[in-house]
């Protein structure tokens, strides 16, 4: 084990146990400021991923950014349309910016929004999906000009990320478990039979519900997912992991 | 009703179609879905050499059908960390006769999205409280380390990350405690103890041998 790799493992290692210690939001800001900052991060973003009827403001946990580039990022909505985001939703790994992949062509708002954020010292970056239970999804995604990326430090950084997140939640998401706030676990049941292609009198039988009530649960998805019917409910929860086949 | 049934070498025998549907899944699972093809068997029953007389399964059975299981070990004897991944524990391999490593997580595939995820959580962390277990050592792919934490697992790595069958894995222990008992109940809405035992059943820790480790 070469000097540098033990000194990525040590350095993860005593973050790690520092976390318990920390109390407040900022004291977590500073902790991951003065840690990620030998790696060559500038700035960071731990935040849930909305869902449609979210705003991105209402589901950012805390960060870093700088000055003038949240307002941007929120005011033009670009939560919908970067790449970054979208990736967190379809993967479970940790991937550098570059291997989120968009269409300068057909996406031109996926290539502003990348290219504008270079504006502000973010022209790399390092970002940790986080999948949960019960449908929760996040991200914490991280910058800078230079970034020590190797194989070697990643899995160091990766171990770093997953800590602090759950740090961060502790202390900031008392709404933990948004998808299962979102749908009940009847809701989500009887979507899940939808999307497996059953009646709802047929998920009534196998539910041991009636048939009502199985399209009463159904109605009530609809109408938190704003979807219009069934298959639009069942392609959103999907869409968010609030169900999975 | 999903419940969670502790098997053991003394009541194994009760459970002859359970085990036989609890290995098939894990070819299933394991070898087909997941693709650790090192596994396969041409019977389709994915059995170790930790399938032995000291293992102790949580199976998840509804109406004599398995959704769910996992696997208990003593470290003192020679586990999966220590036989196979022992260079994923830098900071050491905890053993003792109170900590059992935990291997062979599942769910089937149209149950996880409910709460047996959270019922095997439970039942894991009941099943040592009542046994006198302090720690479970495990590897675990990365993306399992946050749903671990939302259900209030304490959770210490015992090295950095590393690549296993192409996915980032890690070695963790993971203390038994009641707090996570009780906050992974309250997540799921579970009301006191589901555990099912069968059968005449000997105290785990006094069917560890004795061995030096």
């Amino acid at each position: 084990m070469s000097d540098r790799n033990f000194d990525h493992a040590t350095e993860a290692f005593e973050f790690i146990e520092k976390l318990d210690e920390l109390a407040t939001p900022q004291d977590v800001i500073d902790a991951m400021e003065s840690s990620f900052s030998l790696f060559g991060f500038e700035n960071f973003i731990i935040t849930g991923l909305p869902n449609p009827r979210e705003r991105f403001d209402q589901v950012v946990v805390l960060k870093k950014w700088p000055a003038g580039w949240f307002d941007i990022y929120a005011k033009e909505d670009y939560v919908r349309v970067d790449p970054i985001i979208r990736l967190c939703r379809n993967t479970v790994q940790p991937f550098e910016w570059t291997e989120a992949p968009f269409d300068r062509v057909s996406e031109p708002r996926a290539a502003e929004v990348m290219d504008r954020a270079t504006d502000f010292r973010m022209r790399q970056g390092f970002c940790l999906p986080i999948h949960g239970i019960n449908g929760y999804e996040a991200c914490l995604s991280m910058s800078g000009v230079d970034l020590d990326l190797s194989s070697r430090t990643k899995p160091a950084l990766h171990l770093m990320t997953m800590y602090v997140f759950e740090r961060a939640r502790q202390l900031l998401s008392p709404g933990i478990h948004r998808g299962s706030d979102l749908l009940t676990p009847r809701e989500r049941e009887t979507l899940l039979w939808a999307a497996a292609g059953k009646s709802a009198a047929d998920t009534g039988d196998i539910l041991g519900i009636t048939e009502r009530t199985v399209t009463a649960h159904i109605v009530s998805a609809c109408q938190k997912l704003d979807a219009t019917n069934k298959t639009q409910a069942v392609a959103r929860a999907l869409q968010y992991r609030l169900i999975n086949l | 009703m999903t419940q969670i049934h502790v098997v053991t070498g003394d009541n194994r025998h009760l459970y002859g179609d359970g085990l036989q549907q609890y290995f098939r899944l894990r070819h299933d699972i394991f070898v087909e879905e997941r693709g650790w093809k090192d596994l396969y068997r041409p019977d389709r029953l994915e059995i170790d050499r930790y399938d032995n007389e000291h293992a102790v399964y949580l199976l998840a059975i509804d109406r004599e059908r398995v959704v769910g299981g996992q696997r208990l070990y003593p470290t003192l004897l020679p586990h999966m960390i220590s036989d196979v991944f022992p260079h994923m524990a830098g900071r050491g391999i905890p053993r003792a006769s109170d900590v059992f490593e935990w291997t062979r997580y599942f769910v089937v595939r149209e149950r996880r999205t409910g709460r047996t995820d959270c019922r095997l959580l439970a039942a894991i962390q009941e099943f040592c409280l009542d046994e006198g277990i302090t720690e479970l050592t495990a590897v675990v792919e990365m993306w399992w380390l946050p749903r671990w934490q939302q259900a209030g697992f304490k959770v210490r790595p015992l090295g950095l990350p590393t690549m296993v069958e192409g996915q980032p894995c890690i070695a963790a222990a993971i203390r038994i405690s009641q707090e996570s008992l009780d906050h992974v109940r309250r997540l799921a809405g579970l009301r006191g103890a589901s555990l099912v035992r069968s059968g005449r059943l000997s105290p785990i820790l006094d069917r560890v041998p004795h061995v030096a480790a």
